[in-house]
């Protein structure tokens, strides 16, 4: 019996050689490249000398609260709004300024923003195709009768797909931060970036707030990015097993996926999406506080919730892929 | 034409009572046989007789309903690693990793085998005369330089018996003549067991030495190929004028009554060694013969044989 580590390399060989991982990364980089562009072109436009970004703070703050006082906003958007006045409100007396742009900003924002979709439905491209491919190419076949154990196969599998989606999340920043830096420039790592904002009632919870350096902040934020990424190319990887079928898989998952940033908007209501596996994905904004959508969500309970799926679908993708008959 | 050997005999592949259903559809029923070391064993059958779905459960691919398969004495449902030690197969197509070159996929699956493997495929590129276009991507292959890559992937394991699935499908004559040869010199030279999947008698009888024939799921006959062709000829085909007195005469020699086919076609299961007396009754009986033939003996005709006149 060998070691598993060639099974490993095997799998690693065979990702990178596909087509798949490369496009990955051509996203990430095509997508980064644009919103910096856009962003730098928007800039320029703003005619006049920009505010000082006090003044531009207390506008926003008046504006909500002008915005609450209407009487028209449901129970949920009178919660953001409460609470976005209080965050906003921190920053100007702790003398921070909540929108300064800079490279490393812009690098946290991207893992921000991407564990919400982006990074996930990547992680659904690398992992849908994993063990689907093999029976569509009828190499499956040939794995399966070599004297190794489909148990051992399926592992490889796995320990592959968790460095690819590793190499996801890292070249994300990476470019990220490329584009960003040369826009923005790439210093302004240790400036303090404030999280824990928290809602108890009608105000905002301001006791379990920290101020951490940014590239502190930004390593947590990539990675709990990379936890939810992780948690969803789990459950690819388990509707790969079932469906053997890329199409199918990639499909159904990236159909779970948009549903679930639907659900929060129509139904907020519903209490029993805190099961749902998609209503945890965007973990950095848990961690650093916008308003959860669903009351009672804490980090710990939205990574806990995330862990326990992603356990259940890899326990039942190896059950499966153990016993199921190979007919392709 | 027993079935039901001893398993002490040694034999490096077992087929117990294999059967499988799909649904309400039985593929596979109570099917045994025993491959021996260094024999090539056919296993003939009309397509979608159950050769695959057999296939499938000897190289663990589909678990049987019942009965077991042992390999070198190990039963492979328990040992499944160990068994499939001693196995290289193709299953139905040489299905190999299309974006990779020969090489890489050779070197792929002499990494799930540990042991040396590696070092063997210099060797085997050369025996199935690809060393030239191993550097090359799998789909630039032909089927026959795929079919022969899949046979060279097989061997890397040095395994005591090959399983190979139909593998003159899709060839041309050149193909399957090459993989023919191919197989022979394995089991003479190497002492390598085959155990292949045919629906094409032709094939079998060059090739192997010992057949089994499966038809509806069931194994029907097994024994040395030119056994089982002996017992089911084909009738003798005379063309002959007057076709009606032909036919006369030829019923005193023909196992069934003879048939008129055409106004001077007859048709007669006359056994080989009455055909000269056959014919010279013919002449001296004042009738014509154009000609007379033989076709060699069909899968067709063997199943008549063996099934007792059930067409397939």
């Amino acid at each position: 019996m060998n070691a598993g580590l060639p099974l490993v390399e095997n799998e690693i060989l065979k990702l990178f050689r596909r087509r798949r991982f490369r496009l990955v990364l051509l996203i990430l980089a095509a997508l980064n490249g644009l919103i910096v562009f856009a962003q730098v072109q928007v800039q320029a436009r703003q005619k006049g000398p920009r505010k000082e970004w006090r003044v531009e703070v207390q506008e926003r703050i008046a504006r909500t609260e002008n915005w609450l006082r209407s009487g028209r906003v449901t129970d949920t958007w009178r919660r953001w709004g409460r609470f976005e006045i209080g965050r906003l409100q921190y920053h100007l007396d702790h003398d921070i300024n909540p929108e300064k742009v800079s490279g490393p900003l812009y690098t946290r924002g991207f893992a921000n923003a991407g564990s919400l979709l982006l990074l996930p439905l990547l992680a659904i491209v690398l992992a849908s195709d994993i063990v689907s491919s093999e029976f569509s190419e009828g190499t499956i076949k040939l794995l399966l009768t070599r004297p190794v154990t489909r148990s051992r196969v399926l592992a490889a599998k796995a320990a592959a797909l968790i460095l690819a989606i590793t190499l996801t999340v890292l070249a994300g920043g990476l470019l990220a931060y490329l584009f960003s830096g040369l826009a923005y420039g790439f210093s302004g790592w240790g400036a303090p970036v404030l999280s824990g904002f928290r809602l108890a009632g009608e105000a905002v919870d301001l006791s379990a707030i920290r101020a951490l350096p940014l590239w502190q902040d930004t390593a947590l934020v990539f990675g709990l990015a990379w936890f939810s990424a992780l948690c969803v190319g789990a459950i690819a990887f388990f509707t790969s097993v079932v469906l053997r079928s890329t199409a199918a898989a990639m499909g159904s998952m990236v159909a779970a996926l948009i549903a679930g940033t639907i659900l929060p908007r129509l139904a907020p209501e519903w209490e029993s999406q805190k099961y749902l596996f998609v209503t945890h994905l965007p973990l950095p904004d848990i961690y650093s506080g916008s308003p959860p959508p669903i009351e009672g969500i804490t980090l710990i309970f939205s990574v806990v919730v995330l862990a326990a799926w992603a356990a259940a679908a890899l326990l039942a993708a190896f059950g499966i892929f153990r016993r199921r008959d190979v007919l392709a | 034409m027993s079935l039901s050997e001893s398993s002490a005999t040694g034999a490096i592949l077992a087929a117990e009572s294999l059967s499988k259903s799909f649904g309400r559809r039985q593929a596979v029923a109570d099917v045994s046989f025993e491959v021996l070391p260094g024999e090539v064993f056919g296993f003939l059958g009309p397509n979608g007789a159950g050769k695959t779905t057999t296939i499938r459960m000897l190289v663990g691919l589909a678990r049987p309903d019942s009965g077991r398969v042992r390999i070198a004495g190990l039963d492979l449902h328990k040992d499944f690693a160990r068994a499939m030690r001693h196995v290289g197969c193709i299953v139905e197509s040489p299905d190999l990793y299309r974006y990779l070159t020969g090489r890489e996929n050779l070197r792929h699956f002499a990494r799930m085998l540990g042991d040396g493997a590696a070092g063997r495929i210099e060797e085997l590129a050369r025996l199935v005369a690809l060393e030239e276009r191993l550097e090359e991507p799998v789909s630039t292959y032909s089927l026959g330089m795929r079919q022969r890559l899949g046979i060279a992937q097989a061997l890397l394991g040095s395994p005591d018996v090959l399983i190979l699935d139909e593998p003159a499908n899709g060839l041309d004559p050149a193909g399957i003549r090459e993989i023919r040869h191919l197989i022979r010199r394995l089991a003479s030279e190497r002492g390598i067991a085959v155990f292949l999947s045919s629906h094409l008698l032709s094939e079998v009888e060059q090739t192997c030495d010992r057949v089994a024939i499966i038809h509806r799921g069931r194994t029907l006959a097994s024994g040395p190929v030119r056994e089982l062709l002996a017992a089911a000829e084909a009738p003798l085909r005379v063309t002959a004028r007057p076709g009606a007195r032909a036919a006369e005469i030829l019923a005193a020699f023909a196992r069934q009554p003879p048939r008129l086919d055409g106004e001077d076609v007859v048709s007669a299961e006359v056994p080989r060694e009455r055909v000269p007396e056959a014919v010279r009754a013919l002449s001296n009986g004042g009738v014509e013969i154009f000609s007379l033939e033989r076709r060699a003996a069909s899968l067709e005709e063997v199943f008549l044989e063996v099934t007792g006149g059930e067409t397939v």
